[in-house]
């Protein structure tokens, strides 16, 4: 009955400490000027949104295409030959949520100033 | 002699909940995604695996998850899902048959709940094994936020089935 009570009450903190943290991730973290983009754990380019003129990337992996298009200083994924489309889907990226792309291994994510000072 | 009848018995139920598990998992496919979020899914499977763990032993719902898992991904032409299902569903399975004898039946929807939240941290640390880069942790905060939810209500399901229907199935 304990024993019980206490994987209740952990349940119950686990549910509130994610919620918590999510909110965080989603309205509150700070945005980095610099967005990273990465396929299959290779860094390919850094870019500054906000500088770059709107042009399109093209990222292939295995033979599969994806588009990011950057426009009006804002980055998101236009086009993807994965099966789910959720990094489509995600939107622009404007939260602290990276756009990610699993079956293509492709990320797109906010550089923070923590790695960026490891990686220089 | 008796026993090998018994293992046929068991082995026909246990195909039978694979069959199950394995239509649940192709119909959620066809639904709309919740929300544009990788990896996050309603779990509705998970039933079975539950009702499996509390019905028979830790091994052989193992059978009927991998079989699921395995078959699964090979009908929905997926097969980079699997990694992810196979470690989330492990890590699920362990921990789920490590708790059982903890939960009552009528506490079996809070025991869904820890296996949905380390499902889910299973498949985030394949993907972060798999794609090599730490970002794909972001997500793990709101899916677990949502797998408590999705959790709950799973195993709440599963939770009335093995209330309702005392024989074993």
């Amino acid at each position: 009955m304990k024993t019980k009570r206490i994987l209740f009450i952990l349940a119950a903190a686990v549910f509130l400490i994610s919620g918590i943290i999510s909110v965080y991730l989603l309205f509150l973290r700070p945005k980095p000027e610099k967005v990273r983009i990465t396929s299959d754990g290779e860094t390919l380019y850094v870019l500054e949104p906000a500088r770059e003129e709107d042009r399109l990337i093209t990222v292939e992996y295995e033979g599969r295409e994806n588009v990011i298009e950057i426009k009006d200083g804002r980055v998101h994924m236009l086009k993807a030959d994965c099966p789910d489309h959720i990094c489509i889907e995600t939107g622009w990226l404007d939260n602290g949520l990276p756009i990610i792309c699993l079956p293509n291994r492709l990320v797109i994510e906010y550089e923070d100033g923590r790695t960026d000072a490891a990686a220089g | 002699m008796k026993s090998k009848k018994m293992n046929a018995k068991k082995l026909a139920r246990l195909g039978l909940l694979t069959a199950l598990a394995l239509i649940i998992y192709i119909v959620e496919l066809r639904l709309p995604d919740i929300a544009p979020i990788p990896g996050m899914k309603l779990g509705l499977a998970n039933i079975v695996t539950v009702c499996a763990l509390f019905t028979f032993s830790p091994k052989e719902t193992a059978l009927i998850l991998y079989a699921r898992i395995i078959l699964g991904s090979i009908f929905a032409s997926n097969p980079s899902a699997i990694l992810y299902s196979i470690s989330g569903g492990t890590l699920c399975l362990v921990g789920m048959a490590l708790l059982r004898k903890h939960f009552s039946k009528k506490s079996i929807w809070l025991c869904s709940v820890y296996g949905a939240a380390l499902h889910n941290i299973g498949q985030t640390a394949a993907a972060v094994f798999i794609m090599r880069t730490t970002a794909v942790l972001a997500y793990l905060p709101i899916l677990i936020f949502f797998a408590c939810i999705s959790g709950a209500l799973t195993g709440l399901t599963a939770q009335f089935i093995i209330l309702r229907t005392n024989k074993k199935y």
